[in-house]
């Protein structure tokens, strides 16, 4: 045959006659997206991904359906082409309706795959749970403790009875996987050459510390603290969190090759500059350790604290002399931790101070629960007018009585005093739990927000300077929840990797198809409730600081995981839609308008059709036609409101249908699914 | 002898021809001496119907807009050839105008001769170029002959005739070639096809088949929509004559040439316009384009070699080897050769249809032929191409007539719809009214087209809706431009072409919708507020019965008041109002 000369993207290739544009590409090892094109099937060309540019011609071709000429300049990634597959794509999604991923993942911040892990811990295997676990999450018998889970706030079980106990769920699987006798170990990649230093060995520092190692850099976590761990460490209390849990997750880390050093302050024992000098890059992931000021007249006095000091000082097996009476203002987490731990250190009356009331609390309502459970009195409504001491000693606290008001900018109601209304307690101790802030010393280089954190691209983590990198507590919003930080570890490693291996970091948001529900969808499942968590009583538990919570059992653990709805799309890892989606920013949203109906059909044997996730690429009409012989399937209706039902409609053509399942084979979404 | 000849297209008879017809028949009973007949479509639309009075082929008047009480008056006229007496429905000077100034090759029979005889058609030079070719041209001839001529595809591509015909000639294959008809006329607002067949049915025989001869095929098909009834009825009438006089069939005068000729009624799916859908619906699939290439040329109908032209082109064939390929190129402009149909509409003083040369302007179609504008208006713009086309603004009527400086100005040339519009038409409007047609007739085979339209239309339909949202242009404007690089046919391609045209040239009209919420042609009924000014109401309270909401109160011969809160803006005050008294704001 004869051969011919063509050029894609700047690289000649010589090929025989008689091939599409598509195939010539495909067999060079340049992609170019396709949806509706099948090598066994007649061209179609109805998606518009692969159009390409083609040099001396004035329209776009679709590579599917243009034969390869010799002397032809083709190029696929030009901003025409660009943008006409980013408008197609939008347009697709704009009409795909369907869940990628589950609410629980997407509203994680560490995007962790829960409904991946569910599956595994419902099925027994929780060594597989904690590799699925761990590619987002590296510290989860830790963060499955402590956070927050805005998964389980988000997850649509609550439409049925309550959400499902994903946080807890990862702890019972982490804790089995650290207690057998092979934990989950991942495969460290060859070794770089390239040294990274980590400031701070908090959750984002030993996050990142660990994928950077498993990608086979050098890795050097410096910090401040006799021990690695951080807030999780020093923030969080060991009723909540026992160290020994932390250490085996650190440890496991460690034993990556990541090394560690403690009590290594920056600008102290060793200057920043000498450690970009040593290192190919370096992330910043110092926290935000200082507490935030009450701003009242009094807080100079002795026996005022801060939160984080507190837990500091106690996390470190010391024994503040708090008094019989304290005072924690705020209404968080942390105030929580600080009210509690008061009541562990010995306190006879705690109170907590806050200025709104128990359901703008930003605290977990189980952990407020809990509290008061420990006999903790709590003032809503109120907020610290002054301090009055003696002897430059806390004596009394002057609480303003406060009302709500108008709705602020958070869409909280706004707390106003109430005039002239006010309430003294008596108290030795005021703990200050109202903010944290970081303190960037000794990085004098880099460049600060106003709040005073450190200001990185949110897309890459990149700060100012050249190879630095920021992430957790100390970037951008300040302090937020572990998992955040984590969040950010993961772009920055992501980021960091990329860096070092001379890649571009124009990183930008994934897409993820959404679909709108409602309660009256769930109206037909069965209600099973969630479990619930064993704890100890609140006598036993006031006395000391061991774990509050028992743990699942066996039972109780691969039950509640079988609760999980599977919203995610079972072919979200081999749709080849959401893959073309984020090979570049697209905002399909701009297109919002009329969507096609989405329900499940099972018509067919063997396959249940989502029509939501139907693009209408025809796959599996022409291959039930062209590849199954059978012509079962058709197009129906014209226009917007075509969709892809049996041929002219008739029930009577699907008797002809065998479980071939070539149709659901060839489908780019998972619009057609092969039932098990 | 006299002849009484009525104009029977669909326009006539929808106008009332069929009744003047017999009207004229009772009157002329006895009166053997002058003989009663009916021609097509002359396009002289607005004046139907239309009745003829011939001393053998000379015309001897033009009566228009006749009613069944003028048939005696008609008969008696003609008996007595004293014309006094109906000088009240003889066409006027002005109007006469409207064919003076025309120059009619694809329709140069419509309007004259009797659709359903082919005696008629032959008096006129008939079957004469058939036969010229067929006995003293080879096929490469006659597509050299097309070549100078410089036709082109009047379908709305305007891609050069003999280039198709020399593809399809070109092609090999071990089975048969086809030549296929496109009359499946789908531009709302055009209908010159439908007047050639009603018409000039013999005309589309003949071009077709001079067109069989020329690429070798031996099957002729021609695809009409199934709501042209009377132009299918006319084509079997002719098909059948042709045959009986072996004009078709086997042995095509004598000259060893055999040619079949079917009629296929398609069930009016606009996107079966398009050449390649017009195929799968021939082959009995669904109406979806397929890509190009193959072209139907190398693999058509049947996956043969076939060759497909629009009416309109096929029209003109036959004129073109009677009177030579030069005569036609003489006509016209360097890239745009011979005459156009256009179907003149919308705010014009007289619309039909009209064939003019290329070359012309815009501005002496509207106004010379056209009439100008209705009423007091002004013009404001012309749509030209349907809904594949694009709207040229009053300061571009001295565009001529080419395919390639309308196509400068964002419109296209297409099949020949021509909308004109005056200060009240709102141009977003508009838009939203050729891509609400456009939606819906999309075939949901491609991406950007299925969605994409559909997407132009709800961003059009809120912008109207005085909910347009800043930006709204923008996004307009790049899904127009994606839309036209991504669809897969021409239906997809073109149909930004309204909205990008109109953002174009009236962009200030979009801004004040989204911006200020103000339609400044006061058409779109969501921006609009009805008031009754109190000076001018006499209270008469026709109004306020007229009112649908019962928005309107007040007491009699007082001034009435409107609740905007319950006015829903239909415009029935304003129109039934005597004294001027509702305003719109």
């Amino acid at each position: 045959m004869d051969k011919i000369k063509i050029t894609i993207d700047g690289k000649e290739i010589f090929v025989e006659n008689g091939k599409t544009v598509l195939e010539v590409a495909a067999e060079n090892g340049i992609e170019i997206p396709n949806l509706c094109y099948n090598k066994n099937l007649k061209i179609y060309g109805a998606c518009g991904l692969c159009v390409v540019e083609i040099n001396g011609a004035q329209k776009l071709f679709r590579a599917c359906a243009t034969a390869a000429a010799d002397g032809m300049v083709i190029n696929t990634d030009t901003p025409r082409v660009k943008r006409a597959r980013k408008v197609a794509l939008e347009l697709i999604m704009s009409d795909h309706v369907g869940d990628c991923k589950g609410p629980c993942s997407l509203n994680c911040p560490a995007h962790t795959d829960v409904q991946g892990y569910l599956k595994q811990i419902a099925l027994g295997n929780d060594k597989k749970a904690v590799e699925i676990i761990k590619k987002k999450i590296p510290l989860p018998a830790s963060i499955g403790r402590v956070c927050p889970h805005p998964c389980e706030a988000n997850c649509r079980r609550k439409f049925v009875e309550e959400p499902l106990s994903i946080a807890y769920l990862k702890a019972f699987a982490a804790d089995n996987d650290l207690a057998s006798p092979e934990p989950y170990k991942p495969e460290v990649a060859k070794a770089t050459g390239k040294r990274v230093s980590i400031i701070g060995g908090g959750p984002a520092g030993l996050s990142a510390a660990y994928y950077l190692r498993l990608a086979g850099h050098t890795v050097t976590i410096y910090d401040a603290m006799p021990e690695m761990g951080g807030m999780l460490r020093y923030g969080i209390p060991e009723y909540r969190l026992p160290k020994s849990v932390l250490a085996k997750e650190i440890k496991a880390i460690e034993k990556l090759g990541v090394l560690m050093k403690n009590n290594v302050s920056i600008g102290k024992d060793i200057s920043f500059e000498e450690i970009r000098k040593n290192s190919d890059a370096v992330l910043i992931a110092i926290g935000a350790w200082k507490g935030s000021s009450i701003r009242c007249p009094g807080e100079e006095l002795e026996g005022v604290l801060s939160g984080i000091d507190f837990l500091r000082e106690v996390n470190l097996g010391k024994r503040p002399d708090i008094g019989k009476n304290v005072a924690v203002v705020g209404g968080g987490n942390t105030a929580m931790d600080a009210c509690r731990t008061a009541v562990r250190c010995g306190a006879e009356n705690v109170y907590v101070i806050y200025r709104r009331t128990r359901a703008e609390a930003p605290a977990e309502d189980a952990e407020i629960e809990e509290a008061i459970e420990e006999g903790v009195n709590f003032k809503f409504l109120t907020n610290p007018a002054e301090i009055i001491g003696e002897n430059g000693k806390v004596k009394e606290i002057k609480l303003q009585i406060m009302e709500l008001g108008e709705p602020d900018d958070s869409g909280r109601r706004k707390p106003v005093p109430v005039e002239g209304k006010f309430e003294t307690l008596e108290v030795d101790t005021v703990i200050s739990a109202i903010g944290q802030k970081c303190s960037a010393f000794g990085l004098d280089s880099v460049e600060l927000t106003k709040w005073g954190t450190v200001a990185a691209n949110e897309n890459n983590m990149l700060t100012n300077l050249e190879g630095v990198f920021a992430a957790g507590d100390a970037t951008n919003n300040g302090a937020s929840i572990a998992v955040d930080a984590i969040a950010e570890a993961n772009i920055a490693a992501k980021a960091i990797d990329a860096y070092l291996s001379g890649l571009p970091l124009e990183f930008f948001k994934p897409y993820y198809s959404e679909k709108e529900v409602k309660e009256k969808d769930f109206s037909g499942k069965e209600k099973i409730q969630r479990a619930v968590m064993p704890v100890r009583t609140p006598e036993k538990r006031k006395k000391n600081f061991n774990s509050v919570i028992l743990g699942f059992s066996e039972e109780q653990a691969r039950n509640e995981a079988k609760r999980c709805l599977e919203c995610g799309c079972h072919d979200f890892k081999d749709c080849r839609l959401i893959r073309y989606a984020n090979l570049q920013p697209i905002v399909p949203e701009k297109f919002k308008g009329q969507e096609h109906k989405s329900f499940v059909e099972r018509k067919l044997v063997t396959i249940e059709r989502d029509q939501g996730k139907c693009i209408l690429c025809n796959l599996c009409v022409r291959t039930c036609k062209e590849e199954a012989q059978k012509g079962i399937l058709g197009l129906v209706g014209r226009g917007f409101e075509t969709v892809i039902k049996p041929e002219f409609e008739s029930p009577e053509t699907v008797r002809f249908c065998k479980d071939c399942h070539k149709c659901a084979d060839v489908c780019p979404t998972g619009a057609l699914k092969i039932l098990e | 002898m006299m002849r009484i000849v009525i104009g029977e297209g669909s326009c006539g008879i929808a106008a009332g021809a069929l009744k003047v017809h017999k009207a004229i028949e009772n009157a002329l009973e006895n009166k053997s001496k002058i003989e009663i007949g009916k021609t097509g479509c002359i396009g002289m639309c607005f004046l139907e119907p239309i009745v003829d009075i011939y001393d053998g082929k000379k015309l001897l008047r033009r009566l228009v807009r006749v009613s069944e009480e003028d048939a005696g008056a008609i008969v008696e006229a003609a008996e007595t050839e004293d014309f006094s007496k109906i000088e009240n429905i003889a066409i006027s000077e002005e109007d006469e105008e409207f064919l003076s100034r025309q120059t009619r090759i694809a329709l140069r029979h419509c309007g004259i001769i009797d659709p359903t005889s082919i005696e008629d058609y032959r008096e006129e030079d008939g079957y004469k170029a058939l036969k010229k070719v067929l006995e003293t041209m080879t096929p490469e001839e006659v597509i050299e002959e097309i070549k100078i001529s410089g036709l082109a595809g009047r379908g709305g591509a305007g891609f050069p005739t003999w280039f198709k015909w020399n593809a399809a000639r070109q092609s090999k294959t071990e089975g048969k070639k086809y030549l296929i008809c496109n009359a499946d006329e789908g531009d709302p607002g055009a209908f010159m096809d439908r007047a050639v067949i009603e018409s000039d049915p013999h005309s589309l025989i003949e071009g077709m088949l001079i067109g069989a001869y020329a690429i070798g095929a031996e099957e002729m098909i021609v695809y009409v929509r199934a709501e042209y009834p009377l132009a299918i009825k006319r084509l079997e009438k002719a098909i059948e004559q042709a045959r009986e006089n072996n004009l078709l069939g086997k042995n095509i005068l004598g000259s060893g040439f055999s040619c079949e000729m079917i009629i296929k009624a398609g069930a009016g799916a606009f996107v079966c316009g398009e050449e390649t859908a017009l195929i799968e619906s021939l082959e009995g699939k669904r109406g979806m384009p397929r890509i190009k290439p193959p072209f139907p040329a190398q693999r058509g109908y049947m996956d043969e070699p076939s060759n497909i032209n629009n009416v309109e082109t096929f029209a003109n064939v036959a004129w073109i080897l009677n009177n030579g390929g030069a005569a036609f190129a003489a006509m016209g402009t360097e890239n745009s050769k011979g005459t156009k149909v256009f179907a003149l509409t919308g705010k014009v003083k007289r619309s039909g249809l009209i064939e003019v040369p290329m070359g012309k302007t815009l501005r002496e179609v509207i106004f010379d032929i056209g009439g100008g504008i209705r009423g007091e208006k002004e013009i404001k713009a012309v749509q030209l191409g349907g809904p594949s086309g694009g709207c040229i603004p009053k300061n571009l009527l001295d565009t001529v007539i080419d395919y390639r400086a309308l196509a400068e100005t964002g419109a296209i040339m297409g099949s020949g719809g021509m909308v004109v519009m005056d200060e009240s038409t709102c141009m977003v409007g508009m838009a939203k009214f050729f891509l609400d047609f456009t939606a819906l007739e999309s075939c949901g085979k491609c991406v950007h087209c299925r969605i994409g339209t559909k997407r132009m239309q709800e961003i059009l339909t809120r912008i109207v809706n005085g909910k347009g949202r800043e930006g709204d242009i923008e996004l307009l404007e790049e899904l127009c431009e994606a839309v036209k690089d991504g669809a897969l046919c021409g239906l997809g391609q073109t149909a930004p072409n309204p909205v990008l045209t109109t953002i174009k040239y009236f962009r200030n009209e979009y801004n004040a919708h989204i911006n200020e919420h103000r339609c400044p042609a006061k058409e779109c009924a969501a921006m609009l507020t009805y008031k009754i000014d109190e000076e001018k109401c006499r209270g008469c309270t026709l109004c306020a019965k007229k009112c649908p909401a019962k928005a309107i109160s007040g007491e009699v011969k007082k001034p009435h008041i409107i609740d905007e809160n319950l006015c829903v803006k239909c415009g029935a005050c304003s129109k039934v109002c005597r004294f001027g008294a509702v305003k719109i704001l």
